[in-house]
């Protein structure tokens, strides 16, 4: 890795996928983009853009095609625990509990004893997770499973994080908290991170830079810098730039929703 | 296959009832009660013959000697027994099939046909089969039951395996598991919630098959006795088969629930939110 | 292209049936080559034995299956639709339901001798209980949002069950009779076999006894056959009955 500064490297990534019935589907096409180390950038586009098999392809899960994805660590080549995921529906482990799950990341970085004990209970702290250790996913809210699901990949130590639609399955109340949260771990740590959403003003609120995708097949439309992200200060959403940038961001989705639509037609 | 009915329950045209009183439970067992005690005046008043319907008292007394004597136990035990092993060979055999066959393509390929054939098959069609090849002892009973109960454990199996989410397989994985590693401590516990359930029909299957095994081949166990006591126009002794053979199901029926119950406890279906 | 993909493992089984029969590897006094079953086979279809026999377990388990169904669900209904019928019939399906029905082949006997009645009867109570309880959970398990929808729609109670509880109930009650329909198969057999007068059950028994074994497995090909195309029927009409749903 050439440039110190930077998290993540992609050099013209493209991907294709067959369905089992139809024609094959360019899902990205020639996607270049670099992510600066420590920055909190955003994937955002309609459902389809291939935004999510962009962060897949980062994360490992599926073979790479055409193109070139590298980090600090080297070429992707396969999942590892240096590039944290946090899936949209949580993905904890139903028949363990809170606890036994965050342990489980620690055990696989070769942790073990009263240490991981200790590692585990202060990344439940930090999600406010105290108390609910012995629960299983079963027993604890929406909100509460994506907590242990963030303590679970934040215990783990990675360079990167990267998140599929977090908040997608919560209900908005929970999201706009759990917003807050993310941001306030995201400022103690700053992990680099690239961050999913199709919600313009998530983006806007969380994001250094936001990449905007256009509809299949996948392209980086525009890159635009938010950086509303400095501050806890929660007034922001009414702050004129802010919105002036959502307006902005939201005409070009717009646009490629509108072309989405009409493409599957 | 066959659902656990769940009384009391709101019906959905009627508005919810209250939940638990003394009424509610002497509701629950009226009815069988009101049979018990039809039966009983139907033999007082010698509506029935004798050997079409026994009095009640005589079918009381029967099942009491048995078990004093141990009659009960021993039957039940053999009947068990045969059932249990069959049943152990059917999951030994078959849930790793199904682990296979669910995650190898060609391995679906070739044993998806031959499961699809045998789940509707009458398999107690091929008993004489067993009894030419393994006598007519313990182990032909044993070999017809395990192949009865195999092919709906190998189908749940492949369903459970085949169906775990790739969030779970993906998460291990980015944390750094090894493949191995996210097969036993992943793709495992994931799968077990319907591995169970074939489990849990398999093991009434196993009993029915017993059964009829027993039926044919005779000798001890609970179908050979209710067999001979047939043969004998001891139509007690098929009624009181019929309810020692009850218990041993009530009893293989309620130790898999049970067995589900301390595996799963973490499952949402016993966790209700 | 599809279907020859589906019988290959079939054919692969057979010819690795007739390799180690006629290679030798198991006598053939255990096994009969597949040739000689196939043989065997049509030489009874075309012979007159099977044929009648055929006809008679079908024709039982079909009667059996028919009553079955034609009760279950009645009961099943009933228990679903009104409380007092539940609480009387409740406690006595459940007290059944770990009852293994084989157990019921000897008081058949006691009840019915040794005929046809008899095998019809068993199978009709076989089948009884997974059509009850699958109509049962199938109109409880509908979801009161439809019921709710279709009563401020104006919707008399009849109305309601026929046209909305009925329909939605439907895939369950449809998987309970395929079920019934695996074990109304699962009875025939087993009667024949005990019950040794007339029937597929009692051919393959009676084969056994007097050992013509490649006659025996011929005949318990057909019965495989048969269950496993009276299974695929099934799920063809449930198809075209839910047609309407995904």
């Amino acid at each position: 890795m050439s440039d110190d500064l930077t998290g993540i490297a992609i050099d013209h990534l493209s991907h294709r996928y067959v369905p089992r019935t139809g024609q094959a589907v360019t899902a990205l096409d020639n996607v270049s983009l670099t992510v600066p180390r420590n920055s909190f950038h955003a994937l955002l586009g309609p459902s389809g853009c291939g935004k999510s098999t962009l962060l897949f392809l980062i994360g490992g899960f599926l073979p790479i095609q055409e193109g070139e994805i590298r980090t600090a660590s080297g070429p992707v080549l396969a999942p590892g625990p240096e590039r944290g995921v946090v899936f949209q529906n949580f993905a904890l482990f139903p028949w363990k509990t809170v606890k036994q799950n965050v342990l489980y990341g620690i055990g696989k970085r070769g942790i073990r004893g009263a240490e991981a004990d200790q590692r585990a209970q202060h990344f439940i702290d930090l999600v406010h997770l105290t108390g609910f250790e012995n629960s299983y996913p079963a027993q604890l809210s929406g909100g509460m499973q994506q907590r242990a699901a963030l303590a679970r990949t934040l215990a783990t130590d990675p360079d990167i994080l990267l998140m599929d639609e977090p908040f997608g399955a919560l209900d908005a109340q929970t999201r706009r908290i759990m917003q807050e949260e993310l941001l306030a771990i995201w400022r103690e740590t700053r992990k680099t991170v690239v961050f999913v959403t199709h919600d313009v003003a998530e983006a806007a609120y969380l994001a250094d830079t936001i990449s905007v995708m256009s509809a299949r097949p996948g392209r980086i439309r525009q890159r635009i810098d938010a950086g509303f992200n400095r501050t806890a200060d929660t007034s922001v959403f009414k702050s004129p730039e802010f919105i002036g940038l959502v307006e902005h961001v939201w005409d070009l989705v717009r646009d490629e929703v509108d072309e989405a639509r009409l493409r599957s037609h | 296959m066959s659902t656990q009915l769940s009384l009391p329950a709101p019906s959905s045209l009627r508005p919810p009832r209250i939940a638990w009183s003394a009424v509610a439970t002497v509701k629950r067992f009226a009815s069988i009660l009101a049979v018990l005690l039809l039966w009983e005046i139907a033999g007082r008043l010698h509506v029935v013959r004798p050997f079409l319907l026994p009095h009640l008292e005589s079918v009381v007394w029967r099942f009491y000697s048995d078990i004093v004597t141990g009659t009960f136990f021993w039957n039940a035990a053999l009947t068990l027994y045969r059932a249990v092993a069959g049943f152990a060979l059917a999951a030994v055999v078959g849930v790793p099939l199904g682990i296979l066959i669910g995650m190898n393509r060609l391995m679906r390929w070739f044993w998806d046909p031959l499961v699809s054939l045998g789940f509707p098959m009458p398999k107690i069609a091929f008993l004489p089969v067993f009894m030419l090849w393994f006598g007519v002892f313990d182990l032909s009973k044993i070999a017809m039951v395990a192949f009865s109960s195999v092919f709906v454990v190998i189908a749940s199996t492949q369903a459970g395996t085949a169906g775990v989410e790739r969030w779970l397989l993906w998460s291990a994985r980015s944390m750094g598991a090894g493949r191995i590693a996210v097969f036993f401590q992943v793709m495992l516990p994931a799968a077990m919630p319907q591995i169970l359930t074939g489990l849990q029909v398999a093991m009434p299957v196993a009993l029915i098959t017993t059964v009829v095994a027993e039926m044919l081949m005779g000798g001890a166990g609970l179908g050979g006795m209710m067999m001979q006591a047939g043969s004998y126009a001891d139509s007690i002794g098929v009624f009181v088969g019929i309810i020692e053979t009850s218990c041993v199901g009530a009893i293989a029926v309620t130790g898999m629930a049970q067995l589900r119950r301390h595996l799963l406890r973490w499952h949402p279906e016993f966790n209700p939110r | 292209m599809r279907i020859l993909s589906r019988t290959a493992p079939l054919l692969i089984v057979a010819l690795l049936w007739e390799a180690i029969t006629r290679g030798g590897l198991v006598p053939a006094d255990m096994l009969p080559p597949f040739s000689s079953v196939a043989v065997e086979l049509v030489k009874l279809a075309t012979g007159g034995t099977l044929l009648p026999n055929t006809l008679d377990s079908v024709a039982r388990a079909a009667t059996g299956f028919a009553i079955a169904v034609a009760a279950g669900t009645a009961i099943g209904a009933g228990m679903a639709l009104w409380r007092g019928f539940e609480t009387a019939a409740g406690p006595l399906v459940q007290a059944f339901y770990p009852l293994p029905k084989s157990a019921l082949i000897p008081l058949v006997i006691v009840w019915f001798g040794l005929g046809d009645t008899a095998k019809t009867f068993l199978i009709f109570l076989g089948c009884l209980l997974p059509v009850i309880l699958s109509t049962y959970n199938g109109l409880r398990g509908v979801d009161q949002v439809l019921v709710w929808s279709a009563r401020s729609l104006g919707a008399s109670r009849a109305a309601v069950i026929r046209e909305v509880l009925l329909p939605a109930a439907m895939p369950q009650i449809l998987t309970g009779l395929r079920t019934a329909v695996a074990f109304s198969f699962l009875l025939m057999v087993s009667s024949e076999l005990i019950i040794a007068t007339n029937g597929l059950g009692y051919l393959i028994g009676s084969y056994g006894d007097n050992g013509a074994y490649p006659a025996m497995f011929a005949v318990i090909l057909v019965v495989t056959g048969l269950g496993f195309a009276a299974d695929r029927a099934f799920v063809a009409l449930s198809g075209f009955l839910l047609r309407y749903r995904e």
